[in-house]
This record gives C-alpha cells, sequence and structure tokens, in this order.
C-alpha cells in the first residue's frame, strides 16, 4: 500500500485526501511528493497539447508609482519641471524612445532596449472612473476590477482560472481551452510568500504560493495532518477545510515543480542581475516556463513605491535622477530586460507576456519634502516579444498644448493626471486575444461588463466609435493611428477625415467620409 | 448565534477557560488553564487585566562580545561612535518575543493588545531606524494599550517615531506649488481613527479632508535623532512651518473650521491647539466607535463579521465606547469595552470557538508555551551564557515570526499584517508554502534542537513524550493535570492525555479512533500497546524503548500538524 502511494498521480492524491481515513504520515513521516523525474511527470512534459499555451506575467509595484518620473512627457519638458522642481529628473538624461517626445527615467535602460526591439509597450496614463486614494481600497479596486463603487472577493486572474479550469482544486481539473485535457500543474502560482486578491477564486485562492522551487518540496514533504472528513462547527470547519485543502495542494504539486525546475536548468546559465528581488522572482518565472511547467499565471510584487518622501537624492541637479525611486526603476528596469533575454535563450518568448502595475500613480505636484503624495493616473508597462502596440494613449497634456484640454486636474499646486485608459481594457485584451477568452466570456468575467480593446496584441487599431479620424477616443490605441500602423474602421462605425492622414493599411468595414480635397495616404506594407 | 453582550454567567469550562487565553494571550500553558477554571467570565478577564506588569524589565544589551552585555542601553547618552544602532533596535524584537513567551508569572492581556495597537498605530523599526525612538514608540503603545483612545491617538501623533515613520517631520506648509505632505494625515483617518469607509462601503470623508488635516499637521518635527550626548529623541513644533490659513473640512466632519489661533490656553503652542481641534473633530465621526471596535472584534472575538454581527454586537459595543465610563468620567476608553467583549455570552458562543487561523505569534509562541518551553532568564552568575541562551531562544521564535510574514515591529506596509485587513483575514497566513513553514516548525518540537550548543546550561527544546505520558518518569512535570482515571498502559488514555486543550475544537470520535488505531497503534491491536509499556519499564532495552516512542513522537508530530492545530 505504500509503495502504491509514492506513484499516485496527483488527482488521485487529491482525491485520496478528500476521501474518508486519508493514511497520511506513512513510511516513518515520508510521504515524500512523486519523484521529481518520475516517469509521469516527463511524459506530461513532453506532450505540448498544452505546452503551446500562453503565460501571463503580473508584476505588482507596491505603493503606488510615481508615472510622471518613470516615463516623462519631454515634449512638455518645462511643463513638467515646474510641476515638481524638487524632483525633475534632469532633462539631458531622461532616455527618449519613440519619435522622442516620450522619454524613460534614466535608470530603466534595460526597458528603453526592450522598447526599441518592440517587447515594451508604453500606456499611458491608466486609470479607472471614481479613482481612491486609499493604498488598501485602491489596490482591491485593480485585483478585483470591478467599478470603484463595487466591492468583490475574488480577483480577475482568479475568475478567469476558475472559469477555464473545472473542478480546481479537486481533481481531475480540466482545461476547457485544451478539449478538457487534465491540467496536473499549478493553474497559477505566486512568488512570495503571501497570496494576492487578483489571483483569488469564488472559494479560494487559484494560486500556490511558492518562495523557492529549489526547497519547495523538502519544505512541504511529509504528509499532510487531515484524520477524517470530520469537521468542527461553524466558522472553525471552514478554516480546518481550507487549511486542509491548502496542505494537500502543497504537497500535490511539489512534483511538478520540482521538475520543472530541475528541467530548466540550462546552460549556459542566464544572467540576471543580483541584489534585485524582482530579478529573482522573475528568474524564477523564467526556469519554470522554461522547464515545462503549465501554469498560467504568475503574480510577483515589489514594494516600496509609496515615495511620500525621499524619492529622488538630495542635492537637487543631477540628484534627481538618483535615490529611492531611481533604484526602484532601475531594478524593475534590468530585471525584465534580463527576464526577455532569458526567455528568448529558452525559446519561449512568444508564449510569454507580462505587464506592471500598482494601485495609483502619484500626485503631479511634488510636496515639499521632495516626494509625491497618493495620485490618480499613471503609465503601466506592458512586455513580451507578442506585443503589437509600443504606445497606447500619449503623453498627458500637462499644459505645453493650450489649444487641446488639459489632462491636469485639482487646484494650482495640487494636481492629478486624468484618466487615459481604464487598466480594464488591458485585462480585456488579455483575457480576450492573448488568453483567446470569447468577449461574452470576458465579459461575464468583468461581472457582465464589456471593454473596449487598446489593440495591444492585434496587428491593427481599430475604431471603438463614430468619430473623427484625428480624435483620440476614436481609436482603440487611444490616439490616432500611426504612419506605420494598419487601421481598421469597425462595422457600424464612421470616422470623417477633415484633413490629411496617413496610415500603412487601412481595413474599412463601417463608413470612411472624407472632407473635400483631403487625403487619406495607404503607405501600403 | 447569541448576540447578547452580557456577561457570560456560568463558570468556565476548561475549553472556554482555554478559547479566551487563546484570544486574549499568546497561548496557555496547561497550568494557566487550570488555574482559571471554574471563574466566571468577569473575573477571568479582570485577572489578565490585574495581571499586568506595565513596567516590563527594559531591553538589554544582548551581544556577549560586548562590555555592556546584560546592561540597560535606552536611556544611555547616543553614542555614533559604538556603531550600535542596528543592534539595539533589533533588540526589541526579540525583548518582545520573550515577553509574549514570558510563563514566569500570571498570564495578562498586556502583550496581545499590545499587538493589535502596534498593528493598529503601525511605525517600522526598519524605518523608523534610531532605537530610542522606537522603544518610546514601543513603550507609548504599551502602556496605552487599555487606557483611553483619544489620549492615545493624540500621543502617537507627537510620537517621533510616527512623525518621521508618516512624514510629519517633512510636512511643511506648502508654498509655490508644493504641497504639504499627506502621508500622515490620510492614515491618521482611513486607518488610524474613523476608516476610510463604513460598513456599508460609503466614504467616510472626502480627499479634500485629508488635504485640509494635512494643513492642520503642519510643523511638527522629530528632534534628537542619531544625536550624539542626547539621552532622548523629542518632538517640536515650528510655527513658520506651519499652515496658518484656515482649514475647512466637508460635510462629513459637519463642515468644521480649524483656525490658527493667536493665543491658545492651556497649550503650549498653536498646533497642540489645533491638533486638538482635530481629533475632537475625529471623534465626532459617528463611525469612528464602530471603526475601531469592528477592528477589535476582527482580532479578538472573529474576523467574519456579518451584517447581524455590525448590527448586534458591533453597534452594541461602540456605543459603550463612546458613553461616558462610570469609573474615568470619560468618553473612548479602552478598558471597558475589552472587558465587555471578552467577558460576552458572545464570545462564548460556539460558533466562535476556532474562528480564526492563529497568527504566526500566535502559532510559534503558543506552541512554546503550552510544551512549556520558558524564556531563559539573564543570570548574572553566567552572564555570558545565559544571554546567549536568552537571545537564541528569542531570536529563533522571531526568524520563525518572519519567515511566516509576521516580522514584528516590521509590518510590510502602515496597514499592518495582511492577514488583519485583506479580503479572507485570518486564512491570508496560510498558503501552500505556509503550510510546509508551520509543520517544519512543528516538527521540531518533537526531533528537538539544542538553544546553544557547547555551553552550560545545555537548553533543550524537544517535547519528551514518555516524560509527558508517563507520571513515574523523573522527567515529568506534575503541574499539568491528567484525564480523570488516567492509565498510561491504555492508548486511548494516551490520545486523551496529548490531545487535552490542544485544540480549540472538539476532535470528533471518528477522529479520536483513526489518531488510536492508524496514527499511535499504527493498524495493530491496541492491546499491543498494553505490552510494549510493560516491555519498556520492566525492561527498557533501546528497541523498547523506541518501540514506544517512536509511536508517541509520530503521534505528537501528527497532531500539530493537523489543521486543527492552526486555528484558535
Amino acid at each position: 500500500m505504500l509503495k502504491a502511494y509514492k506513484n499516485m498521480k496527483r488527482r488521485d492524491f487529491l482525491a485520496a485526501s478528500s476521501s474518508f481515513l486519508l493514511p497520511v504520515m506513512v513510511g516513518g513521516f515520508g510521504v515524500k511528493a512523486f519523484g521529481a523525474n518520475s516517469s509521469l511527470v516527463q511524459s506530461l512534459m513532453k506532450t505540448d497539447a498544452l505546452a503551446k499555451d500562453r503565460v501571463l506575467v503580473i508584476i505588482y509595484l507596491n505603493g503606488g508609482n510615481d508615472g510622471l518620473n518613470t516615463v516623462i512627457p519631454l515634449d512638455q519638458y518645462s511643463q513638467y519641471s515646474a510641476l515638481r522642481s524638487n524632483i525633475a529628473i534632469p532633462q539631458a538624461s531622461i532616455l527618449s524612445i519613440g519619435n522622442g517626445t516620450t522619454g524613460l527615467h534614466p535608470s530603466m535602460t534595460g526597458l528603453k532596449q526592450l522598447h526599441d526591439n518592440g517587447k515594451l509597450a508604453v500606456v499611458h496614463s491608466v486609470s479607472y472612473p471614481s479613482p481612491s486614494y486609499s493604498h488598501y481600497r485602491a489596490t482591491d479596486i485593480w485585483m478585483t476590477a470591478t467599478d470603484a463603487a463595487v466591492q468583490a472577493d475574488t480577483g480577475w486572474a482568479g475568475r478567469y482560472l476558475e472559469d477555464r479550469f473545472a473542478n480546481y482544486p479537486a481533481p481531475p481539473i480540466t482545461d476547457r481551452d485544451a478539449s478538457n485535457a487534465v491540467m496536473e500543474d499549478p493553474l497559477a502560482i505566486q512568488i512570495g510568500y503571501l497570496t494576492s486578491t487578483t489571483l483569488l477564486g469564488s472559494n479560494q485562492s487559484m494560486a500556490v504560493a511558492i518562495n523557492d522551487p529549489a526547497s519547495y518540496a523538502a519544505l512541504v514533504s511529509g504528509g499532510v495532518g487531515a484524520t477524517t472528513t470530520d469537521l468542527p462547527c461553524c466558522e472553525a470547519g471552514d478554516l480546518v477545510t481550507f487549511i486542509r485543502q491548502q496542505q494537500a495542494l502543497a504537497v500535490s504539486y511539489s512534483a511538478e515543480i520540482t521538475a520543472a525546475h530541475n528541467a530548466g536548468n540550462i546552460t549556459p546559465a542566464p544572467v540576471y542581475p543580483t541584489g534585485n528581488s524582482i530579478a529573482d522572482q522573475l528568474k524564477i518565472v523564467a526556469r519554470l516556463v522554461g522547464g515545462g511547467l503549465k501554469t498560467k499565471v504568475y503574480f510577483l510584487s515589489i514594494g516600496g513605491f509609496d515615495t511620500h518622501s525621499a524619492q529622488v537624492q538630495s542635492g537637487g541637479g543631477a540628484n534627481n535622477s538618483l535615490g529611492n525611486h531611481a533604484t526602484l526603476l532601475g531594478k524593475l528596469s534590468a530585471g525584465i530586460k534580463a527576464f526577455q533575454d532569458d526567455l528568448l535563450q529558452r525559446g519561449v518568448e512568444d508564449k510569454v507576456a507580462g505587464f506592471t502595475f500598482s494601485e495609483f500613480g502619484r500626485r503631479a505636484n511634488s510636496n515639499s519634502s521632495v516626494g509625491t503624495d497618493h495620485g490618480v493616473a499613471a503609465p503601466i508597462f506592458v512586455f513580451g516579444s507578442s506585443i503589437k502596440r509600443q504606445s497606447v494613449g500619449r503623453n498627458p497634456n500637462i499644459g505645453g498644448y493650450s489649444n487641446l484640454p488639459t489632462d491636469l486636474n485639482g487646484s494650482v499646486g495640487n494636481q492629478d493626471l486624468k484618466m487615459q485608459i481604464d487598466f480594464r481594457r488591458i485585462y480585456w485584451d488579455i483575457l480576450t486575444d492573448w488568453f483567446g477568452r470569447s468577449k461574452t466570456d470576458a465579459a461575464s468575467l468583468f461581472l457582465n461588463t464589456s471593454f473596449d480593446t487598446v489593440s495591444l496584441f492585434m496587428d491593427e487599431v481599430c475604431t471603438i466609435k463614430t468619430g473623427s479620424w484625428h480624435d483620440e477616443k476614436t481609436w482603440s490605441c487611444g490616439r490616432v493611428p500611426f504612419i506605420t500602423e494598419n487601421a481598421k474602421i469597425c462595422r457600424g462605425h464612421t470616422v470623417t477625415l477633415s484633413a490629411n492622414a496617413s496610415v500603412k493599411n487601412l481595413q474599412n468595414y463601417g463608413n470612411l467620409s472624407m472632407a473635400a480635397g483631403v487625403n487619406l495616404s495607404i503607405k501600403g506594407v | 448565534m447569541n448576540y447578547s453582550l452580557n456577561a457570560y454567567a456560568q463558570p468556565l469550562t476548561t475549553s472556554q477557560v482555554a478559547h479566551l487565553l487563546r484570544r486574549a494571550t499568546f497561548g496557555p500553558t496547561q497550568t494557566e488553564i487550570a488555574n482559571f477554571t471554574g471563574l466566571n467570565a468577569s473575573t477571568a478577564i479582570q485577572n489578565l487585566i490585574n495581571n499586568i506588569n506595565y513596567i516590563p524589565l527594559p531591553p538589554v544589551d544582548l551581544n556577549e562580545t560586548k562590555i555592556t552585555v546584560g546592561q540597560e542601553y535606552v536611556n544611555t547618552t547616543y553614542d555614533s561612535s559604538l556603531s550600535r544602532n542596528f543592534d539595539f533596535r533589533y533588540y526589541y524584537k526579540y525583548w518582545w518575543t520573550n515577553m509574549m513567551a514570558a510563563q514566569a508569572g500570571n498570564p495578562s492581556i498586556i502583550d496581545k493588545m499590545t499587538l493589535f495597537w502596534q498593528n493598529h498605530f503601525v511605525t517600522s523599526e526598519a524605518n523608523v531606524d534610531e532605537y530610542r525612538a522606537i522603544y518610546k514608540y514601543f513603550m507609548k503603545v504599551r502602556s496605552k494599550s487599555l487606557e483611553n483612545f483619544k489620549d492615545f491617538v493624540r500621543d502617537i501623533t507627537y510620537e517621533p517615531a510616527m512623525l518621521k515613520f508618516l512624514n510629519g517631520n517633512e510636512n511643511t506648509k506648502g508654498t509655490g506649488g508644493v504641497a504639504s505632505n499627506e502621508n500622515y494625515a490620510r492614515e491618521l483617518q482611513e486607518l488610524f481613527v474613523v476608516g476610510a469607509k463604513n460598513f456599508a462601503g460609503d466614504n467616510n470623508y472626502t480627499e479634500n479632508d485629508v488635504k485640509a488635516a494635512a494643513r492642520v499637521l503642519t510643523g511638527w518635527q522629530y528632534t534628537n535623532f542619531y544625536a550624539n550626548t542626547t539621552t532622548a529623541v523629542d518632538k517640536k513644533f515650528t510655527l513658520t512651518r506651519h499652515d496658518t490659513a484656515s482649514k475647512t473640512f466637508s460635510s462629513s466632519y459637519r463642515s468644521v473650521i480649524i483656525n490658527t489661533p493667536a493665543v491658545y490656553p492651556g497649550y503650549t503652542n498653536a498646533g497642540e491647539f489645533e491638533v486638538d481641534a482635530l481629533l475632537d473633530m475625529l471623534f465626532d465621526h459617528p463611525e469612528t466607535p464602530k471603526f475601531i471596535c469592528r477592528k477589535l472584534y476582527r482580532f479578538f472575538v472573529n474576523p467574519n463579521v456579518t451584517q447581524e454581527i455590525e448590527d448586534n454586537v458591533i453597534a452594541s459595543l461602540a456605543n459603550t465606547f463612546k458613553s461616558v465610563d462610570p469609573i474615568t468620567g470619560r468618553t473612548f476608553e479602552i478598558k471597558p469595552i475589552i472587558q465587555k467583549l471578552l467577558a460576552s455570552e458572545h464570545f462564548y458562543d460556539i460558533a466562535n470557538l476556532g474562528a480564526i487561523i492563529k497568527s504566526p505569534a500566535e502559532f510559534v509562541v503558543g506552541a512554546y508555551r503550552f510544551f512549556n518551553f520558558p524564556v531563559p532568564v539573564i543570570d548574572s552568575a553566567n552572564l555570558i551564557n545565559s544571554v546567549k541562551n536568552h537571545k537564541a531562544y528569542a531570536q529563533y521564535l522571531y526568524d520563525r515570526m518572519a519567515e511566516m510574514q509576521m516580522a514584528l515591529l516590521d509590518q510590510p506596509t502602515v496597514f499592518g499584517y495582511d492577514a488583519y485587513f485583506q479580503t479572507g483575514y485570518s486564512r491570508n497566513w496560510i498558503n501552500t508554502t505556509q503550510v510546509g513553514l508551520r509543520n517544519s516548525f512543528t516538527d521540531k518540537l518533537i526531533t528537538g534542537r539544542t538553544l546553544v550548543t557547547g555551553i552550560t546550561p545545555l537548553v533543550a527544546i524537544k517535547i519528551d513524550m514518555l516524560a509527558m505520558v508517563d507520571t513515574a518518569n523523573v522527567a515529568h512535570n506534575p503541574s499539568i493535570p491528567l484525564p480523570p482515571n488516567y492509565d498510561v498502559t491504555n492508548c486511548v488514555h494516551i490520545v486523551d492525555l496529548v490531545t487535552m486543550n490542544l485544540f480549540a475544537t472538539e476532535l470528533s470520535a471518528n477522529q479520536k479512533i483513526f489518531l488510536i488505531d492508524t496514527i499511535l497503534m499504527i493498524g495493530q491491536q491496541r492491546s499491543n500497546w498494553t505490552t510494549q509499556w510493560a516491555s519498556y519499564k520492566s525492561n527498557p532495552t533501546t528497541t523498547n524503548i523506541n518501540t514506544v516512542k517512536s509511536k508517541l513522537d509520530a503521534l505528537m508530530k501528527y497532531l500539530l500538524r493537523m489543521a486543527e492545530f492552526s486555528i484558535c
């Protein structure tokens, strides 16, 4: 009997763990997770039915990242500098990207390279209506992806996984995107010790938490403290059920994690920066993905972004490019760059996409303590070789364009940046275009709300409403299409062209209404 | 469910006493449970208050290579040339750990209250950094834990540690397009006093109220941080840094306007006057008493606050909180509501037993207390070795708590530990990695460890199962009560003995059968125990010892891995 136990598959293990009279801690406390190189695990790793599946990496910048010092509107440098003279990054050191109107913080050389290589998108001024300034509430809104006025206790990625994979955590867990093939690997992994609201399903987290895959199996070996299915009454019964489930999950996934970790050990070893917690976490992800783990979502985090004071090094001038915020952004940038290089080396680059988010941006004005208080909109980064846009939205108008509406809100000296892009539009693209959910399914995951695409993963930018060609709100990408981009007018939309414009190609499923004497030039492939 | 806050009238049973002590302390010893059994609920909580020692022995230098080892350091002159700041601030974590674990006297509620309030008025020692500021803050929190809440908030507002942690120090009058620092003003309202939202989810105040409060709070700074030749940190108010224009609040605060007075009788400066006006306003908010009572309830009784609990329990407790206390003649007294809550019929309702997942502190300190591993005392006759043991004991427990995401005095954010505010509350303490860490910790109690190797006295931390079950064993602890008619040769009695008061909830009959037959007897006949025990007693060869010992060790290891051991 003991022998048979050792070779049990994960689903059998879980089935057993929920059955009556589970004999655990057998063999002198030695229920080992199945051997790392068991034929079961090896054979699973070689079946590629699920291996092509896409992976999402979510990086949470805890504390509220100061967007205006992360992505800097170079086209309005003097206005930028006036808003925050005590922390403004010197113009000469800013890393210019794209056509030169936008810049990155000088510490983000890695992200600039990724941007130059088409592997990084900047989504400008992301937020949501009626924004919260509370860390806790704002984090919850981003993680549950509800309207600001709605409370929910499930996370958006948790809802997605729960919808896609039947039966979790009870075996067999099946994947409806893969003809109900059995899913043996964790659905989601949180690197670190605590689990995030993002991954909460209706009954439990859809993620397992691991801190170090190298020592994970040893940590969780030794069995489950379940006796019988008998439970105490009330809340205590629910808690005991929950803990038993986590105990069973811990053991049951350890073989898959260890196997992938071993299989992902390649030479030459990928190069990552040291002393960089986000790089450490990304390194684990790349190794597990490369090692064949079919986990769909990874959640990572890095803290320290709540820069109320001493955001930059004191002294002014060039020192404004240094200090706490610079260090954090530098770690993020170097970590993601090393990660992308690693994925490329492993040949899995195309199946991984990731994004960063923070609960809010910070005030456009700096405060008297060389820092910034809680604000509203901020840019986020989307990274991966599969993204099709390098920018969504445009630099906020912080006063440089007096003929256009301002993007500053609030009294002078205390101004916030307005939203351009609702964060749920990015989630929408991830669910529909990255993970392949239908729009109906995706809407149900947002509690029956639909969002417009931002064309992150589409070859073309498209209209999201009837309107002027020259109005940024007409277009999915939150700006007028570039000359290098394909554009699409969707069915039912009428686009009015009142001045000359150029695109690479146009697909017209709606109407294009052109004023007399106006040209649309199609540059062709 | 019994929602009544009336005092529970029956004498407390053993399991009810254990419930109280699990919640009000860091877990009981068997002796403490026995001593409290039969008391009425009001007396029991009164005892936990009467037992408080408000003047603990101060922390001492735990570095045995220093000449000052074993000596107090908090009131000495700051001397940066000694480079002791890091050590000294870290020793508070060990000092507090050992206060939680102490079994020297009668159990008291003080350190559990301190944990609650330190996690309410969070500052992190890693951020505050200055060892004297951290001590002053910690002692403030501890000494005010059961006193007047409004006084408490005022004192915390002026604490140098808080002025550093939430940037009060940098909060000056805004000029030239640069605003005041809002950090403390926001958290004062959102986390410390009013709460961001009411139970229904409506905002309790506006963003402009945050900005206005920030302006009221301008001008306060800490002093003497790292200043050589000074013995204490302090606070100061600078009028020129203060925003003297009118601060107007929203209708959430009855549109209060706070002005800077020209004269301020009874106050040292205009800043103090305005802080008191601000606190009057915050304490006048109808949500303030409910916010605090709800948080206390989630910590001490049950994290799951339903609408019924809100309407029947929180509302009633909040009424008491905002009413004039007959003893002190003041509102917002903490002690009476703690007494009321923890003596209530509601607290002892069966639905509240085991309704919280143990925090890492409750888990690790609780286990050391329950199994009687006392804190090694510092002994001047054997100073170096006793300090080593004292420190190693605390360091191990502190490190375990920290890796389980409960680093004392070092919360990850101003919100405190996740499990006290995140969706799911205490469930946040458990995930696949945490169950592994908990298991490693409890396994070690049975396999055993030595605090510091190669010194005298050698202190072992190991549950001696043979001594636990055998009253004739020289190492048996006679103060631990036995089940009635206890017979060590009966394996059913063994399970009864070792599970006594171990869990917050009762085991089912089937669970006990499983523990006896499958875990202890590993499928053998129950009568084998009697035979094997007799062989061990009459002929204690290594084989015969191991036959019974391995069974007992396996049982205890198993019990401590059970989910039931993780709830309280």
